[in-house]
């Protein structure tokens, strides 16, 4: 049983003028919050972990999707599976979010014991005529796209993953991500729609007002500008980045990274985006020097100056893979005003902490970065809940991907609701 | 009226050969073997004494000497009662093959841990100390007193490691209940989830010794039980005052005695030597375990509650670091070895293979 009106959803989302940003109900409605955990969040691929956060046999992950709660296993023949953190008994959580180290996967209640490929090894008292065949731990679809982890919690995941993993390995491949180690976890919860959250992250119009940090290694025209309103020194600025995207482009495809811009963000169900960013200045990492903040490089990086691969999937992620570390987001709606957003910092397994880089420089630009934003959508939350709101018009410029994530949720809802 | 025909005693220059008539289980692994001779004859004996009995196990004969737990004022049969003992290849054969209709060689009795009356001398007070079967000449003197001395005032104090090792408890209760002048104790070291254990918990200590017999100076001692236990009576006792020619002690497994087979102290002491001390820090106890019972289950005997459940080293909730010693262990998947390199352990199926501190 849904509850939500189906009838009265379909009617706000036939109404949404193009272009321009949804009614408040979409942002502050619990009912619409309700759907859009089934339509999306429920029924597409989520990035929520990296293998390298599971490298050993035993070593487990929880991750708390809405209601849901999903563990990530690698079991002792070194495949990593996800189970659904319910017990098959009285359905207690199994594991509490967060790492773990399991022997086997044990219920805390009353002890049922799981084997890590989730077959039902141990349960006492239950009589004669028990099967445990028939109450093995729930699997959850999971796909690990080069070493970030993809789950699903429909039983009828999409199928283009497998097309989105095709077309994405040779892009994250030379990071090689299974030999990274989690270097730094944030967690931030917006106050904030997800979608608001999703919207400011795919642009970067207000990155020149709000991110005097993340402006030093990124050109705030990369992703769009009006070139009639920009000065003399602002145009030779994205004629300067242009030059050097092409240059760069070149450079990299010749040397065997793969850097040219796949974009899909409107026209499947997996959504997704990807190119290989130059940065500005050295042009090593997004950090306030914009030198390499790791002394270790990753996989068979050896350009320094490799720029940032940016990788952005539908609904939930956006990540920067860059020649000395990796920064990875997940975004995990908490109710129709709160989201949680987790930033992780990867960087080669071998590198120690206080020789081969500081985590204060290490962080710092996307720490000052989600704070700044995390502030932005807080603004935005309470002005869109204001009775005086009407939807505004998003620039063609600037915001031409923030209406392609309108587009593919609005597209993923409908087909839901029928 | 003609006198009574009684048989003849008992003379170890003849008769050599004891028939069993009957195999009384005391306890779960305590037994009681009532001994005849195979032509009819009575017993005369001093309470305390033991006789040396010889099996052939396997084809070789071995020697065993048994206190007699029997009274010499019930004279027409013997008892013996014996404690299997893991690895003890005599007590172990007499639990496994002695039935009645049996025969099994013996000598004596003999031996100097005696109790004697004598007719003329002033009325004594008594305090019997046992622990676990080193109760068998204590008991055979207890009963020699309340059989023939019924207003004696005799203290009997025995100590066992729980409830389910009590030997003779209903006996020594009636005892009590036929001779006022008879008062008995029990201690149990712990007591089982099965068996709590009501009275005084823990060893014989000064304390508990001053409560049940504050007139301890004034008994005549007797004294039966394991090396520690004595040492430890003997002390409490030179503590106390008392004059140490009124102290009188056995060891149950004569060690010294056993002459004949020598490889039989030395098994005794290697299976005193195979228990461990397992001290756990947050329970704040201390149990002994030995090195074939898995600490869990150990710890479960002595009436600790302990979270566990498969008990077969696969769902890992008896999961417990261990601070200090060693252990062999055998899981089945509820603990990593990287868990196990860093001192975790499933007392489920871990065995010491020495003494243990675990954070629990």
């Amino acid at each position: 049983m849904t509850n939500y009106d189906i009838a009265a959803i379909r009617d706000l989302v036939a109404r949404r003028r193009p272009r321009h940003a949804l009614e408040s109900a979409f942002y502050t409605s619990p009912e619409i919050f309700a759907a859009d955990m089934d339509a999306i969040f429920n029924r597409h691929w989520l990035y929520v972990a990296v293998e390298c956060e599971v490298p050993e046999p035993g070593d487990a992950l929880a991750v708390d999707i809405g209601k849901s709660s999903v563990i990530i296993v690698r079991g002792d023949d070194a495949q990593v599976r996800a189970f659904h953190n319910v017990c098959r008994h009285r359905g207690a959580r199994l594991l509490p979010p967060g790492p773990a180290l399991v022997g086997n996967l044990v219920c805390p209640y009353h002890a049922w014991t799981y084997g890590l490929d989730g077959a039902l090894k141990f349960a006492e008292h239950m009589g004669d005529g028990f099967d445990r065949a028939c109450l093995g731990l729930r699997p959850v679809a999971l796909r690990s796209m080069a070493g970030l982890l993809f789950v699903c919690l429909s039983d009828d995941p999409p199928d283009d993953i497998d097309d989105v993993v095709r077309q994405m390995e040779p892009y994250l491949a030379p990071h090689d991500l299974k030999n990274t180690r989690v270097a730094h976890t944030a967690d931030l919860i917006e106050y904030g729609n997800w979608k608001l959250v999703l919207e400011n992250n795919r642009e970067c119009y207000h990155c020149m007002p709000n991110h005097p940090e993340l402006t030093i290694p990124l050109f705030a025209y990369g992703f769009g500008f009006a070139p009639e309103e920009l000065s003399a020194e602002d145009l030779a600025q994205a004629e300067r980045y242009e030059t050097l995207r092409r240059t760069s482009h070149d450079r990299w495809e010749a040397a065997g990274l793969p850097s040219r811009l796949i974009e899909h963000l409107d026209d499947r169900p997996t959504g997704f985006r990807t190119e290989r960013l130059p940065l500005d200045g050295s042009g090593e990492s997004q950090t306030m020097d914009t030198m390499a903040a790791c002394r270790v490089p990753l996989g068979t990086l050896r350009d320094k100056a490799a720029g940032g691969l940016h990788f952005w999937t539908q609904p939930n992620a956006w990540h920067h893979f860059m020649g000395d570390h990796v920064v990875t987001f997940s975004v995990i709606p908490l109710d129709e005003g709160r989201t949680l957003v987790r930033t992780k910092w990867l960087v080669h397994k071998d590198a120690v902490e206080g020789r081969d880089y500081d985590l204060e420089n290490l962080t710092s630009v996307w720490n000052a970065t989600n704070r700044q934003d995390a502030d932005l959508v807080e603004m935005t939350q309470r002005g869109v809940a204001d009775p005086a709101y009407v939807p505004g018009p998003y620039s063609p410029h600037t915001e031409g991907l923030v209406e392609k994530f309108m587009e593919w949720y609005l597209a993923r809802l409908k087909a839901h609701l029928g | 009226m003609t006198d009574i025909d009684l048989p003849p005693f008992w003379d170890p220059e003849s008769d050599d050969v004891l028939v069993c008539r009957a195999v009384r289980r005391q306890t779960h692994d305590v037994a009681t073997f009532v001994l005849t001779a195979a032509q009819p004859r009575r017993f005369r004996y001093r309470p305390g004494q033991f006789m040396t009995f010889t099996v052939t196990i396997d084809g070789v004969e071995i020697h065993r000497c048994y206190t007699l737990s029997s009274s010499p004022s019930r004279p027409d049969s013997l008892a013996i009662t014996v404690k299997r003992v893991p690895g003890g290849p005599v007590s172990n054969w007499l639990h496994d093959h002695l039935r009645p209709g049996m025969e099994i060689a013996a000598l004596g009795p003999t031996g100097d841990f005696t109790l004697d009356l004598s007719h003329d001398a002033a009325p004594e007070k008594y305090l019997f100390l046992s622990a676990g079967s080193g109760i068998t000449p204590v008991m055979s003197m207890a009963r020699h007193l309340v059989d023939t001395r019924f207003d004696a005032d005799a203290v009997f104090l025995h100590s066992a490691r729980s409830p389910e090792d009590l030997i003779f408890a209903r006996e020594l209760a009636w005892m009590a209940e036929q001779a006022p002048s008879l008062r008995v104790r029990s201690i149990c070291e712990r007591d089982t989830p099965q068996n709590r254990w009501p009275g005084a918990m823990g060893r014989l200590d000064a304390a508990l010794l001053a409560r049940e017999v504050p007139d301890l100076r004034e008994r005549r001692l007797f004294v039966c039980g394991p090396d520690g236990y004595r040492a430890s009576a003997r002390a409490l006792a030179e503590q106390a005052g008392l004059d140490m020619a009124r102290f009188h002690e056995e060891s149950f497994d004569f060690g010294t005695l056993a002459t004949q087979d020598p490889e039989i102290p030395a098994k005794i002491e290697a299976l005193d030597a195979a228990r461990h001390k397992v001290s756990f820090t947050r329970s704040r106890r201390e149990i002994e375990c030995g090195t074939d019972t898995p600490v869990l289950a150990a710890a479960r005997a002595a009436g600790m509650r302990l979270p566990a459940s498969c008990a077969k080293g696969m769902c890992g909730t008896c999961k417990c670091r261990l601070v200090s010693g060693t252990v062999e262990m055998k899981h089945d998947g509820g603990i990593r070895q990287r868990e196990i390199d860093q001192g975790m352990i499933l007392i489920c199926c871990a065995r010491p293979t020495s003494d243990l501190v675990i954070e629990r």
